[in-house]
C-alpha cells in the first residue's frame, strides 16, 4: 500500500510524478535510491540526470511498478498506478522485443498486454505509432534485422501506441549514431509540443541542456537538485566578456552602468551582467568610442553546476 | 506491498495447509474420532454375532470394493520385479472385489496398462489375463459347488478373520472398541493382544462392519512400531448388489482361450511353485502366538531361477548364529524370524531370535 | 492495491476505450486531467465484458507466440512422429506372443495404438516438452527484457500469470490431441477396426473406444497442466529460461525415481508421474471413476499449490531484468 492514500488528492500544481521519500534497499542493504522527493511538473520536459549507478534506473522501475519501494510513496498523474499506467508511455533500459517477430507484430503484442486497448483498431493505432517514429517501411522487417537506432526507434512507437500524458524515456539516445541521436531528440521535442509530459534520463548533460524544460539530478541515490533549467542555472551568474585593445576605459563605463564585478585584465574586461541587455551595453561602449572586437555572454554550463553538486563528472558528448 | 507480501504468501501457506489436511483426513479422522459411533458389545457377543451372521446360508451381502494389502515387513530388498511372488511381501497392492452371492464373484487386479481378472459364475470360471492376452476357462467340478473358495478369496478379509476368530480367546487378550471406520463404515474393533511375550506380534485388530459383521480389514502391529506391519482391507465398499456384466465373461476376438479343469489345474498350480512338490513332513515346536514350524530344507534343491537368487539374496543378509545344536543364519524381520541351520532345518515363528535359537535344540 | 500489482484484469481500468474517449484523452492531453478522468469513468463503464475481451485478446496474442515458435511447432512435430514409428514398427515386425499385451492388441485393433502411444510419451517426452512452453513462461520473457514492457503496458502481474498459465495448458491440450490423432490415424491406417477389448476383458464399441478416448485426452491434459503449474512456479524463480526448464525435467526424473523404489512405495500416489498413466482406469470395465477422481484431485492438488506459488511469487517479485 504504497501508492495510496494522497496520490488522488493533488497537493499544489498537477504532478505528472510525485514521489515522497521514494526508498529503495536492496537485498543485501545495498541503497539504491535513498528517500526521493521528486516533483514532476505537467506538461515539462524533465531531465532525470545522473551519472550511471547514481539510481536513476531503480527509480524508473518503482515508479513503473516493476520494483517494489522498501519505503516511501509515489504517483503517477496524481493517480493509483494501475489507474495511470495505461495512460503512461516508457522505455525503460533499452528496447526489448521477440527477435524472431516483425516491428508490428511486436507492436501488436505489447498493444494487446495493455486491458484498455480495444483490438479492433490495433492495426490503425500500430500504422500510425509506426509512421510517427518513420519504420512505417520496415514494419513488416522481422526485429532481429533491425538496425539500433530503429530498434530504439521501435521502443518509442511502443511507447507511443496510445495517446500517453507521460512518457518515461530511459537513456533514449544510448548507443545511437550521431544521426540517429537527432532523430529521437527531435521526435522527443515533437512529443512535447503535443503536450505530453516527458521524463527522460540521461547521463549526458548537453543532452539534457537541449532538450528540457526541467531536471533533476541524482547522485548515489539521492536527488541533489531538480527544477527548471533557469533555476538551475540561477546560482551562478551569467558573464559580459568584452574584448578591446582599451579595457580600463571599458571598465570605467560597465562601472558606470551599475555592473558589478568589473575586471579588466590585458585586452578584455568582465563583469557581471545583472539585468543588463547585453545590446545596450555594447551601445554605450561605441557611443563613447571604446573599440568592441567581441562581446559575448558567457553562462556558466549545468556541467559546472553539476560537478559542484556531485563531485562527479559528466559525459558532455553527444 | 511490505504488509501485502506477507498475506501473498499466505495463499500457497494456506493452500499446502488444506491439502496436507486433505492427504491426512483418513489417518486424522481415525485418531481423533474417538466418539463411539456403535453401540457397545462385549467380546463374546460380538464373536457370536459375527459367527452367525458368518454362517447365514446366503453367506455375506452382496458387495463391491476395493481391497488394499500393506505390507512393511522391513525384509531386505528382493530381487525381481513387481509381478515377481516376492513382491507380494512388501508395499501396496490393490484388488477390486466384486461379489454377487457364494458362487457369483469377480476379482480384479489392476495392473498399469494391466488387468488381471477372476471371474467366477456357478459351474464355470474364467481367468483373463490382459498382459499375455489370454482367457482360461475352468470347469467347477459339479456338486461340490457349495462354498466355492477359489484362491484369490483366500485373502479377503472374511477368510483372514475367521482364521483369527478360531484362535482368539486360548492365547489373547481380546478386547473390542466401537469407535473406528473403515472404508467409511463404522466398525467395531477387535483387538488381540498375544500373552505369550516371546512373539513379535503386539496385538492383531480385526475390523468387524457394524452392520453386516462382514470383517473389512485385519491389521497386524508388529512390537516396536506404530504403524500395521500387514493389513489387508477395504478401502472401498458397498454393500449393493453389483452390476451383473461383471460376473459374465465373453473371451475378446483374437483372444488364446485355454480350457481347464478345476481338479486338474491344483496339481498344476502346485507343481509350478517349485519347492512344494511333496508335502514336507513340517513339525511345530511351541503353541499359540509362540507357535513354530520346523521343516527340512535343503538348501541346494530348494529353489530354481528367481527362486534361487530371492534365496541367496536373503541369506547374504543373514546373520550367523550358533548354539549346542550347531550353527545356522537366522533372517529377522518385523514380524517373522526363520532360521535355516546348517544340518538343513528351517526354523520359522513369529517370535524373537532367541527362542527360535531355543527351539533350535529340541529335536 | 500495492505498486506492484497492476492486475487489471477485473478492476476499473480494464476496458474499451471508445474512439470518442480515445480523441477525447488526446485532445485534453496538455491540461486536462479532468476530461481525462471522464475518458477513465467511460471505459470504466465499458465494463467487465470488455476486461473479458482484452483478457482473450492477450491470450490470444500469447498462443500466436507459443504455436508460431519453431521450437514448439518442432517439438510437437517430433512427438506425432512417435505414434506413426511404433505403428511401423509393430506393422513391420508384427508382435510375438512375448510382446505386452497392450502392444499386441494393437496389431488386432488400430484404436490401441492411441492408448500406447500416450502410455509410451506420458511418463517422459510429453511432460519434457510441456515443461519447456511452461518453463519458458515468464523466465523467457524476464530474459528477453519483454517481461518489464508487458508489465508497464500494462498487462497486470496475476493477469499475464493466468494468461501464461492457460497457454500452457492450451499447449497440454494440443499435445495430447496431436499424438492422441496421429495415433488414432496411424492406427486406422495400419490395423484393422473394430470392436475394442478393454484391460477388463470387455469388448465394446468403436464409438465407446472413441468417447473413452476423448476421456483419456481430457484426463492426460489434466496432468500435464499440472505439470505446467509446476514449471511455471519454477519459471517465477529464475530470469533463465533454460534453469527453469532444466529444473522441471530434473524433478520429472527425480520422481520418476523414487516411484521405482519399493521402500518408497507409500509416496508413489502423491507423485504426479503415478497419476500421469492413470488414464488406463478409463480402459476398464466398469471405468475405475475413484482412481480417475483420486487423480483429477492430484492434479487439482498440484495445481493450486503450485498455481499459488507461481502467484506469492511473481506478484511480490523485484523485475530487475
Amino acid at each position: 500500500m504504497t501508492v495510496g492514500h494522497d496520490a488522488g488528492a493533488p497537493s499544489g500544481a498537477p504532478a505528472a510524478i510525485r514521489t515522497r521519500g521514494l526508498t529503495k534497499v536492496f537485498k543485501g542493504g545495498q541503497v539504491a535510491v535513498d528517500a526521493l522527493d521528486l516533483d514532476v511538473p505537467r506538461g515539462s520536459v524533465f531531465g532525470f540526470l545522473g551519472p550511471n549507478g547514481s539510481g536513476k534506473t531503480t527509480t524508473i522501475r518503482m515508479l513503473l511498478g516493476l520494483v517494489t519501494p522498501t519505503a516511501g510513496d509515489h504517483a503517477l498523474l496524481d493517480r493509483p498506478l494501475a489507474e495511470a499506467l495505461p495512460s503512461v508511455g516508457a522505455v525503460v533500459e533499452g528496447p526489448a522485443f521477440y527477435p524472431y517477430l516483425s516491428g508490428e507484430a511486436n507492436l501488436l503484442r505489447y498493444d494487446a498486454a495493455n486491458p484498455a486497448s480495444s483490438a479492433r483498431d490495433a492495426r490503425s493505432r500500430v500504422g500510425q505509432a509506426l509512421e510517427r517514429v518513420g519504420l512505417s517501411a520496415a514494419a513488416g522487417k522481422r526485429y532481429r534485422a533491425y538496425s539500433l537506432g530503429m530498434r530504439q526507434r521501435l521502443a518509442i512507437a511502443a511507447a507511443l501506441l496510445r495517446p500517453r500524458e507521460l512518457l518515461v524515456l530511459d537513456e533514449p539516445t544510448n548507443g545511437l549514431d550521431p544521426q540517429g541521436t537527432r532523430e529521437v531528440r527531435a521526435l522527443v521535442r515533437e512529443i512535447a509540443r503535443d503536450g505530453t509530459t516527458v521524463f527522460v534520463s540521461s547521463h549526458l548533460l548537453a543532452e539534457v541542456e537541449q532538450m528540457c524544460t526541467h531536471a533533476a539530478v541524482m547522485s548515489h541515490g539521492r536527488l541533489v537538485a531538480q527544477g527548471t533549467i533557469s533555476s538551475l542555472h540561477g546560482g551562478r551568474p551569467a558573464l559580459l566578456r568584452v574584448e578591446t585593445p582599451r579595457a580600463a576605459e571599458a571598465a570605467r563605463i560597465l562601472d558606470g552602468l551599475g555592473l558589478a564585478e568589473v575586471t579588466a585584465a590585458g585586452s578584455h574586461v568582465t563583469a557581471e551582467l545583472g539585468g543588463h541587455a547585453p545590446e545596450e551595453i555594447n551601445a554605450a561602449l561605441v557611443r563613447q568610442g571604446v573599440p568592441v572586437r567581441g562581446l559575448a555572454v558567457v553562462r556558466p554550463s549545468l556541467e559546472e553546476v553539476f560537478v559542484g553538486l556531485t563531485g562527479e563528472g559528466f559525459d558532455v558528448d553527444g | 506491498m511490505r504488509t501485502g507480501k506477507l498475506v501473498r504468501w499466505g495463499v500457497p501457506v494456506a493452500a499446502v495447509a488444506v491439502i496436507g489436511a486433505a492427504v491426512a483426513a483418513g489417518p486424522v479422522i481415525a485418531a481423533v474420532g474417538a466418539d463411539p459411533v456403535l453401540p457397545e458389545r462385549t467380546a463374546s457377543r460380538l464373536l457370536a454375532d459375527a459367527a452367525a451372521a458368518a454362517r447365514r446360508s446366503d453367506g455375506p451381502p452382496p458387495m463391491s470394493g476395493t481391497v488394499t494389502k500393506t505390507a512393511s515387513l522391513g525384509l531386505p530388498q528382493l530381487p525381481g520385479g513387481p509381478e515377481s511372488p516376492a513382491a507380494l511381501l512388501s508395499g501396496a497392492h490393490e484388488a477390486k472385489v466384486w461379489y454377487g452371492s457364494h458362487d457369483r464373484l469377480r476379482v480384479a487386479l489392476p495392473g498399469e496398462m494391466s488387468e488381471k481378472n477372476l471371474i467366477v459364475n456357478g459351474e464355470q470360471a474364467w481367468l483373463w489375463d490382459s498382459s499375455s492376452n489370454t482367457a482360461t476357462k475352468i470347469k467347477m467340478p459339479a456338486g461340490e459347488g457349495q462354498p466355492v473358495t477359489p484362491q484369490p478369496t483366500d485373502l479377503t478379509p472374511q477368510q483372514a478373520g475367521e482364521r483369527l476368530l478360531a484362535e482368539a480367546d486360548r492365547h489373547s487378550t481380546v478386547s473390542v472398541t466401537n469407535t473406528d471406520r473403515v472404508a467409511g463404515r463404522p466398525v467395531y474393533q477387535l483387538v488381540l493382544t498375544p500373552k505369550d511375550p516371546a512373539t513379535l506380534v503386539r496385538e492383531v485388530r480385526l475390523a468387524v462392519d457394524g452392520e453386516t459383521y462382514v470383517p473389512l480389514r485385519v491389521q497386524v502391529y508388529a512390537k516396536g512400531s506404530a504403524e500395521p506391519a500387514f493389513e489387508l482391507g477395504f478401502t472401498e465398499i458397498a454393500f449393493e448388489p453389483p452390476a451383473e456384466e461383471n460376473f459374465t465373461f465373453t473371451p475378446p476376438q483374437g483372444v488364446k482361450v485355454e480350457e481347464k479343469d478345476l481338479g486338474s489345474l491344483r496339481p498344476d498350480e502346485r507343481s509350478h511353485e517349485g519347492h512344494k512338490q511333496e508335502d514336507p513332513p513340517v513339525k511345530t515346536v511351541g503353541d499359540g502366538w509362540g507357535t513354530i514350524a520346523v521343516l527340512p530344507f535343503d538348501r541346494a534343491s530348494a529353489a530354481e531361477g528367481e527362486g534361487r537368487q530371492v534365496l541367496d539374496s536373503v541369506l547374504a543378509g543373514a546373520t550367523p548364529v550358533s548354539g549346542s545344536w550347531g550353527s545356522g543364519r537366522i533372517v529377522k524381520s518385523k514380524l517373522l524370524t526363520a532360521l535355516l541351520t546348517d544340518d538343513g532345518r528351517l526354523l520359522v515363528g513369529a517370535v524373537t531370535p532367541d527362542r527360535l535359537i531355543e527351539a533350535a535344540g529340541t529335536r | 492495491m500495492s505498486t506492484a500489482d497492476i492486475s487489471a484484469a477485473g478492476t476499473s481500468t480494464a476496458g474499451v476505450s471508445t474512439p470518442a474517449a480515445e480523441a477525447s484523452a488526446a485532445g485534453a492531453s496538455a491540461a486536462g486531467t479532468e476530461v481525462l478522468g471522464q475518458a477513465a469513468a467511460s471505459a470504466r463503464t465499458a465494463g467487465r465484458s470488455g476486461g473479458v475481451a482484452a483478457f482473450a485478446r492477450l491470450l490470444g496474442s500469447e498462443l500466436g507466440l507459443t504455436f508460431r515458435r519453431p521450437r514448439n511447432l518442432v517439438m510437437l512435430a517430433l512427438l506425432a512422429l512417435v505414434p506413426v514409428l511404433i505403428g511401423v514398427v509393430v506393422r513391420t515386425f508384427g508382435s510375438d506372443g512375448d510382446a505386452g499385451g497392450i502392444v499386441a492388441a494393437t496389431a488386432g485393433n488400430g484404436l490401441m495404438l492411441t492408448f500406447v502411444s500416450l502410455y509410451v510419451l506420458v511418463p517422459l517426452l510429453m511432460p519434457v516438452a510441456v515443461a519447456v512452453v511452461g518453463g519458458d513462461a515468464i523466465a523467457g520473457e524476464a530474459n528477453a527484457g519483454t517481461l518489464r514492457y508487458l508489465l508497464t503496458a500494462p498487462a497486470g502481474r496475476t493477469r499475464l500469470l493466468a494468461v501464461k498459465y492457460l497457454n500452457a495448458v492450451v499447449f497440454s491440450l494440443a499435445l495430447t490431441v496431436t499424438v492422441a490423432a496421429t495415433a488414432l490415424i496411424t492406427g486406422l491406417a495400419l490395423f484393422p477396426v473394430g470392436d475394442v477389448t478393454l484391460l477388463s476383458g470387455t469388448t465394446v464399441t468403436m464409438a465407446e473406444g472413441l468417447l473413452r478416448t476423448l476421456l483419456i485426452v481430457g484426463y492426460v491434459t489434466a496432468g500435464m497442466a499440472a505439470l505446467a503449474a509446476v514449471a511455471m512456479a519454477l519459471s517465477t524463480l529464475t530470469e533463465i529460461p533454460i534453469g527453469a526448464v532444466a529444473g522441471t525435467v530434473v524433478l520429472i526424473v527425480v520422481t520418476q525415481v523414487l516411484r521405482a523404489i519399493p521402500q518408497l512405495d507409500w509416496l508413489a500416489p502423491y507423485l504426479l508421474p503415478t497419476r500421469w498413466t492413470g488414464f488406463d482406469a478409463v480402459l476398464r470395465d466398469p471405468v475405475a471413476t475413484s482412481d480417475l477422481g483420486q487423480g483429477l484431485l492430484a492434479f487439482c492438488a498440484y495445481t493450486v499449490l503450485f498455481g499459488s506459488l507461481a502467484w506469492a511469487r511473481f506478484t511480490s517479485k523485484d523485475i530487475t531484468s
